[in-house]
């Protein structure tokens, strides 16, 4: 395969787009390379990164998870409800995630038992998980957690290294071969391009659903601990409007939102563009309004750069040089 | 040069005298620091003015430095307050000026920021548990602000009537306080002829306010003020009444924003109103921040400083907050037909 041929797909597109942006903020910025500059470059966003490797599972399989920002509230309100009445942090955070598999599994029931619309479903829990997380912090924050609880969040654990990275890391690896490595990835793309075929070839398409929803709702709630560790503090508007940007994320990675098409490196190389997008344009002080319009413009170009046929242009620039010469 | 050089031992010498002897501290312009004014968010006229004000004094303070005003979008304030409060720290930036809009989610980074050498001052809106915080400047004596709501109903009813308050929502903590702190002041036998009818929630809500306006009028029939702390309620109150033709008989008074009330005002709707002035915020902020980025001030309790055209402040223990600390700015400005156009400019 020559490079030419690589820069056709989606993927080469966002790599080259990533390594320009990467380029474009060492020479803009002296302190962008810096290693603190790179943690807090991934720090910052980890929770949303977290999720959207999950999420990028559930897209390719045809459905949609709105409610993991709301799920990522709850949790985080949850572990602090139960904290302040008394629970010790340890047990607090695995109710958390008995939580978070609920949830995920109140969902995964009335999409793939049911056989609603997971926009509708998770739209519902959307408001339901979020109206929950406020009435169990009311109109308060509830903070001074244990140390090792804070310190986990905010703190290396390995060298500079804080948890919250080193386990983007391992579920990358995790979901990695689970998606393109095993029977499980196969039949998630299979179903995610015709369900009644997977159904057909004898797949239990709701088992399978079931297990992504009560994964994204787990991996939700895990996140939203790692939040209210990483800030030391919950309110009831913890992580409210995540799902946008975790979303977005999948989506500029190539994953079809119709479902059966797309790959967890794609999700790797957008989420390495937004976060590096965000943090060039942060740290030349360009402020909050205009970084949003650039990710839009970029989300819109994501999705119209597959209708133009990007391969097909760069193939025609290539002939026409080609006579050229 | 030399003489300017010996002035500035001879200041420090006298600073150094002075933290115990409780006196002034001079602010001396001209030293670089870069300075970060981070609202709530973008988009609200007030951190607008409190930006103006910062631009005033560090043009008069002729810091070499930059301000930078940088701000969240609102939907992602908490998230981008911290965002932008970590990459002051990774730019190393002399001091953050912040109306803190992610309650006690913030003090991480901005303990992050101090370790690394940024100063952290907030204003408007404080840290709730102090923590990564180097001093509060607050608008107001959050206690006073029952007595200067009562001396204006006072002086719009001219001492003797009947006034009813229309608040935002019955769940609104500062409200609330501010309402039962002007209960209090009532007792006092200055206002021992006004009578407060009753208290009514227009929700923050233009139309629903006007509506509750009207709806009080039509109650009380010799209501002479409608008092509402809140700028969305009185601003709407004042058209209702002046919808309706009732001016001569209902004034309306609270807080407002000059902007919003000068024609109120100039009409004599609402001929007294309250608020603090946001650019005199940004300006004291901005003195403040300027004085700890350089050294010139310690952040201490008991340190005091002028402030420009400001005057005279002090660092003290925030009582609202034990442990914390706070520089009050206050008093209220009230404003008249006397100053209102001035400062709606």
């Amino acid at each position: 395969m020559n490079i030419l041929s690589r820069l056709k797909s989606w993927e080469g597109f966002l790599a080259t787009a990533l390594i320009v942006i990467i380029v474009a903020n060492t020479m803009l910025s002296p302190q962008f390379l810096t290693f603190s500059n790179q943690i807090n470059l991934f720090q910052l966003s980890i929770e949303k990164i977290i999720v959207a490797l999950v999420m990028t599972l559930i897209i390719i399989n045809g459905e949609i998870d709105l409610s993991v920002g709301s799920m990522m509230g709850l949790a985080a309100c949850s572990f602090g409800f139960l904290f302040a009445n008394g629970v010790p942090a340890g047990l607090a955070c695995m109710i958390v995630m008995v939580i978070g598999v609920i949830g995920g599994a109140l969902n995964g029931y009335f999409i793939a038992r049911v056989g609603l619309p997971s926009l509708v479903v998770t739209l519902a829990t959307l408001i339901g998980f979020r109206g929950l997380a406020r009435v169990l912090v009311e109109d308060r924050g509830i903070t001074d957690f244990p140390d090792w609880f804070d310190a986990l969040g905010q703190q290396g654990l390995i060298g500079q290294l804080p948890l919250s990275i080193i386990l983007f890391f391992l579920l990358f690896g995790l979901f990695y071969v689970v998606l393109q490595r095993s029977g499980f990835g196969r039949k998630t793309y299979l179903i995610g391009n015709n369900r009644d075929v997977a159904d057909f070839a004898g797949i239990d398409t709701a088992r399978h659903k079931m297990v992504l929803f009560v994964a994204s709702g787990a991996i939700s709630a895990l996140a939203g601990l790692l939040f209210a560790a990483r800030v030391g503090a919950v309110r009831g508007d913890v992580a409210s409007g995540f799902e946008l940007d975790i979303i977005t994320m999948v989506l500029l990675g190539g994953v079809s939102i119709f479902g059966g098409s797309g790959s967890l490196w794609g999700t790797l190389l957008a989420v390495l563009i937004v976060l590096n997008l965000r943090n060039g344009m942060a740290l030349l002080n360009i402020t909050g309004h205009i970084q949003t319009g650039v990710i839009g413009v970029l989300l819109i170009a994501s999705v119209i750069a597959p209708r133009i046929n990007l391969g097909g242009l760069l193939a025609a620039v290539t002939r026409s040089e080609g006579k050229g010469t | 040069m030399k003489s300017t050089k010996t002035l500035g031992l001879l200041a420090a010498l006298m600073m150094s005298g002075a933290s115990l002897a409780n006196a002034q501290t001079a602010l001396e312009g001209g030293q670089e620091a870069d300075m970060v004014l981070l609202p709530k968010f973008l988009g609200i006229l007030v951190f607008d003015q409190a930006n103006e004000g910062a631009q005033e004094a560090h043009a008069e303070l002729g810091n070499p430095g930059e301000l930078l005003f940088v701000g969240p979008t609102p939907e992602n304030s908490v998230a981008g307050q911290i965002e932008i409060m970590t990459t002051a720290a990774t730019q190393g930036q002399g001091a953050v000026m912040l109306s803190n809009n992610a309650g006690d989610q913030i003090a991480p980074s901005a303990v992050a920021a101090q370790e690394a050498g940024t100063r952290v001052v907030t204003w408007d809106s404080p840290i709730p548990g102090g923590e990564g915080e180097d001093v509060f400047v607050a608008q107001v004596d959050f206690g006073s602000i029952g007595t200067v709501m009562a001396d204006m109903a006072h002086s719009i009813l001219g001492g003797e009537g009947q006034m009813a308050v229309l608040s935002a929502t019955p769940d609104a903590a500062n409200q609330n306080a501010w309402i039962a702190s002007m209960q209090e002041a009532l007792k006092g036998d200055k206002y021992a002829n006004i009578e407060l009818v009753d208290i009514v929630y227009g929700d923050d809500q233009a139309e629903v306010s006007y509506n509750r306006a009207l709806s009080l009028v039509d109650q009380y029939p010799d209501l002479g003020v409608i008092m509402s702390p809140t700028t969305v309620g009185i601003q709407a109150s004042a058209k209702a009444m002046q919808d309706e033709g009732l001016c001569d008989q209902v004034k309306v008074s609270g807080l407002g924003l000059p902007s919003e009330m000068v024609s109120y005002t100039m009409n004599g709707c609402a001929p007294e109103f309250a608020l603090w002035d946001f650019r005199d915020l940004g300006y004291l902020t901005y003195y403040t921040a300027y004085g700890l980025a350089t050294g010139q001030l310690t952040g201490d309790i008991g340190e005091s400083f002028s402030a420009g055209r400001m005057g005279d402040f002090a660092i003290e223990e925030d009582p609202g907050r034990p442990g914390s600390k706070r520089i009050l700015m206050g008093p209220f400005t009230v404003y008249t037909s006397e100053n209102v156009e001035a400062a709606a400019q």
